[in-house]
């Protein structure tokens, strides 16, 4: 286990490489997948586990022979394709009468487009990067309905995958559809090091941190910077924990939202957390240069320490790259907006697998699941693409970076609520941005954020 | 008999020739394309998946209640009237000044207010990004230069009429094309005209209304049309790459609402419905420019 101890180490210390999101242009994904293999201290020491995993890989041969053709579309962003590529030759190794078809690249997604408009979708997909959205797939009734499947699948090496899985896939009313490979969480950033020398508490609680706050905007300093221009920055890193938390740790009102349940935005919960964005904006913590800028500009201004704060997720410092400047000591908590005592809420952000409802090898797609999503594998992904896996892992003793630690410690605390990554109706989600971002610069009210958002989910819902 | 007929053929054949390939082109990439939009708009569709609801004009009523499309609506004629004022004052302000008082510097001048349309898009509207950033822009530094306290205005993020602006990049970018447009048709008028004048000692300012304005009208009028038909199709460009139509749709055009609708919140439908809008309302607005801006031909000899 020492060995798979260091192997995730490794992953989260390039954890660094993970970039995507919508925000962040293609070109730049490529250019920081390369850097990531770089940027990872550890990753020699994790190379050595490649020989047991395809030891593994090759033991697997269990049930019928898979014959046939199967398809694999992977999109090809921030965290390159080494993994694709030997995860897939592993696979072939393992089922030689297999015809095994890679569709990759970091445009795949708009190429293959036709195929699924057409009804002639590849077997398995990889759902991440521009053009695709996993909810308008299960929406669109293209993705295959894994529920029933994924209760009692076991992975390769006889585990049920449901018990090594972080975090638990997305339900779209009570049905899974597809599962999360890729794990990443959301929250709030500062300087370990300016806190120190200006004599500034780290932030716990929702009260330390606008105690903290206060302090700083005495200081001359704006504590908190976003990106208006992509308000789900704020959204997923600030207002979401804010509503499991007041909804006492409950994150199913989320997952209503999500189904656009118009009574779920009608919460005191929802009410309470807007009311935090209100008291940021109106105490002048937010800085007011936020509404117009784009992330890479908010991050410059934080990382210039023109604001102490910023909400961002865990690809923030190697996104930042070599604009970081030396002696800048990254710390990061996923929530501030719990109260005194109260539980860490780490809102994630995952790129998910599924089987296309038309796929012609379902089998072999499942097979290919319960192969992936095995130990041995995800260790080579946190190895291949410098990014943490979805798979459960210990994650202590390591010479990573300060907010690697952090992230690690909150992830695997049992103090911790972990939130499933949440997909949410796009119309829903453009007026919530809408709504927040007018929220911030005080255009509205929370009653009118209300309003807005639940007469969209009602309109999406009828 | 014989002969003439075959030499008919030939001439038919000859015009065929030149016409058909063209023809074929224009239904190819711009009939059939509007066709298909306009059938796709009639469907509810995500744009992704492999079956369409057909609704009939649903999408047609949803945009009449969508206050967004409205909203989109008036920025494009607020961007089309304040184009089209702006850059037409100053370019034929510029072309007046470069052509009619002949000092030495005009062909520097002339090169320098062209750049701008060398630039790209893209390139302008990042720049303008640049003066508008509120912490570290150039329009705030300078403003600070007047005041105590440093200018903190954040130029795009108003509550309401961030549009506005998006008017000045516009204004700025377009200048150059039509001053040079009008600098040729300027050219044109023969030198005679304005000797004349001098001899009867007309004024610079007569000159320009009387012999300048009505001799070089018909470029004018290609040009405010073209600013009007390259704003309702084209203003996309500028919005998405400074504001996205943030914050909260104030600036939102049809364009960008157009490519939101169709593939950030997938309805495929819904856009093609809003391009069908852009194509009519320039259709009309061309129409209805060109009898505002009808004038008596005047001949030059």
């Amino acid at each position: 286990m020492a060995l798979n101890k260091k192997i995730a180490a490794a992953g989260l210390a390039a954890a660094m490489a993970v970039l995507p999101l919508a925000g962040c242009g293609s070109n730049d994904k490529n250019a920081n997948a390369g850097k990531s293999s770089d940027a990872s201290p550890s990753a020699s020491a994790s190379a050595s586990a490649a020989p047991s995993a395809s030891a593994s890989a090759s033991g697997d041969a269990t049930g019928a022979k898979l014959t046939g053709d199967f398809e694999i579309q992977y999109f090809v962003g921030g965290y390159g394709d080494k993994w694709w590529k030997k995860v897939i030759a592993d696979f072939k190794a393992a089922n030689p009468d297999l015809n095994v078809i890679e569709d990759g690249g970091p445009k795949i997604n708009d190429q293959n487009k036709p195929r699924w408009i057409g009804g002639n979708p590849p077997d398995f997909v990889y759902i991440d990067g521009a053009g695709l959205n996993d909810r308008q797939m299960v929406e669109d009734g293209q993705l295959e309905d894994l529920t029933e499947w994924f209760k009692t699948a076991k992975n390769v090496d006889g585990t049920l995958i449901s018990d090594i899985l972080t975090q638990p896939p997305q339900q779209y009313d009570g049905k899974v559809y597809n599962i999360p490979l890729v794990l990443n969480s959301w929250g709030i950033f500062w300087d370990k090091a300016l806190f120190k020398e200006k004599g500034w508490t780290e932030p716990t609680d929702y009260a330390s941190f606008i105690d903290t706050a206060d302090k700083i905007k005495a200081a001359g300093v704006t504590p908190f910077i976003h990106t208006g221009k992509y308000a789900y920055y704020i959204q997923d890193a600030f207002l979401y924990p804010a509503i499991v938390s007041a909804n006492n740790d409950d994150y199913s009102i989320l997952q209503d939202m999500a189904n656009s349940k118009v009574d779920a935005f009608k919460s005191p919960a929802v009410m309470e957390a807007l009311n935090k964005i209100v008291e940021m904006r109106d105490k002048g913590f937010i800085d007011k240069a936020s509404i117009q800028i784009n992330h890479t500009d908010s991050q410059m201004l934080f990382l210039q320490h023109k604001d102490a704060f910023i909400p961002n997720g865990l690809w923030l410092p190697n996104e930042m790259g070599k604009d970081v400047p030396s002696g800048f000591d990254f710390g990061f908590i996923p929530s501030v907006t719990q109260k005194a005592g109260g539980k860490v809420v780490a809102n994630t952000s995952t790129a998910t697998v599924a089987i296309a409802k038309k796929a012609k090898n379902k089998e072999a797609a499942q097979a290919f699941m319960s192969f992936i999503f095995s130990e041995a594998q995800a260790s080579q992904w946190a190895e291949l693409s410098g990014a943490p896996s979805n798979i459960k892992g210990d994650i202590s003793s390591s010479s990573a970076p300060n907010f690697v630690k952090d992230a690690a410690k909150f992830l695997n605390d049992p103090n911790t609520v972990v939130v499933p990554t949440i997909t949410f109706n796009a119309d829903v989600e453009k007026v919530m941005w809408d709504s927040t971002d007018a929220l911030s610069i005080g255009k509205i009210t929370p009653d009118e954020w209300v309003k807005r958002v639940t007469d969209a989910a009602a309109k999406v819902g009828k | 008999m014989k002969t003439s007929g075959t030499a008919k053929w030939q001439r038919s054949m000859f015009i065929a020739s030149f016409t058909l390939p063209t023809l074929i082109f224009f239904c190819t990439f711009t009939i059939y394309p509007v066709i298909k939009a306009l059938y796709y708009s009639f469907f509810d569709w995500s744009g992704m998946s492999d079956h369409m609801d057909f609704i009939g004009l649903q999408n047609f009523k949803d945009m009449l209640h969508d206050p967004i499309v409205w909203q989109a609506l008036g920025n494009d004629y607020f961007l089309v009237a304040g184009k089209i004022v702006g850059i037409m004052l100053l370019a034929t302000f510029f072309a007046v000044a470069l052509t009619r008082f002949g000092f030495k510097l005009s062909g520097f001048f002339r090169s320098i207010y062209f750049i701008p349309n060398v630039i790209s898009v893209v390139v302008i509207g990042v720049l303008w990004n640049f003066i508008y950033n509120p912490q570290i822009g150039f329009l705030n530094a300078f403003l600070s230069l007047f005041t105590k306290e440093p200018v903190t205005i954040t130029w795009l993020g108003f509550t309401s009429h961030t549009i506005w602006m998006l008017l000045p990049p516009s204004i700025w970018a377009g200048i150059g094309f039509y001053m040079i447009l009008l600098v040729a048709a300027i050219q044109n008028v023969p030198d005679s005209l304005y000797e004349a004048a001098d001899l009867e000692g007309a004024n610079q300012w007569h000159q320009f209304c009387h012999i300048t304005l009505p001799l070089v009208w018909e470029q004018m009028k290609v040009s405010i049309i073209n600013i009007m038909m390259t704003t309702l199709n084209g203003s996309f460009v500028i919005v998405w790459i400074m504001t996205e139509g943030g914050p909260d749709n104030t600036t939102q055009v049809m364009g960008s609402y157009l490519y939101q609708m169709a593939f950030r919140q997938y309805h495929f439908g819904f856009g093609a419905a809003i391009g069908m809008l852009i194509m009519i309302s320039s259709l009309i607005t061309t129409v209805v420019m060109q009898r505002l801006l009808h004038r008596e031909t005047v001949e030059m000899s």
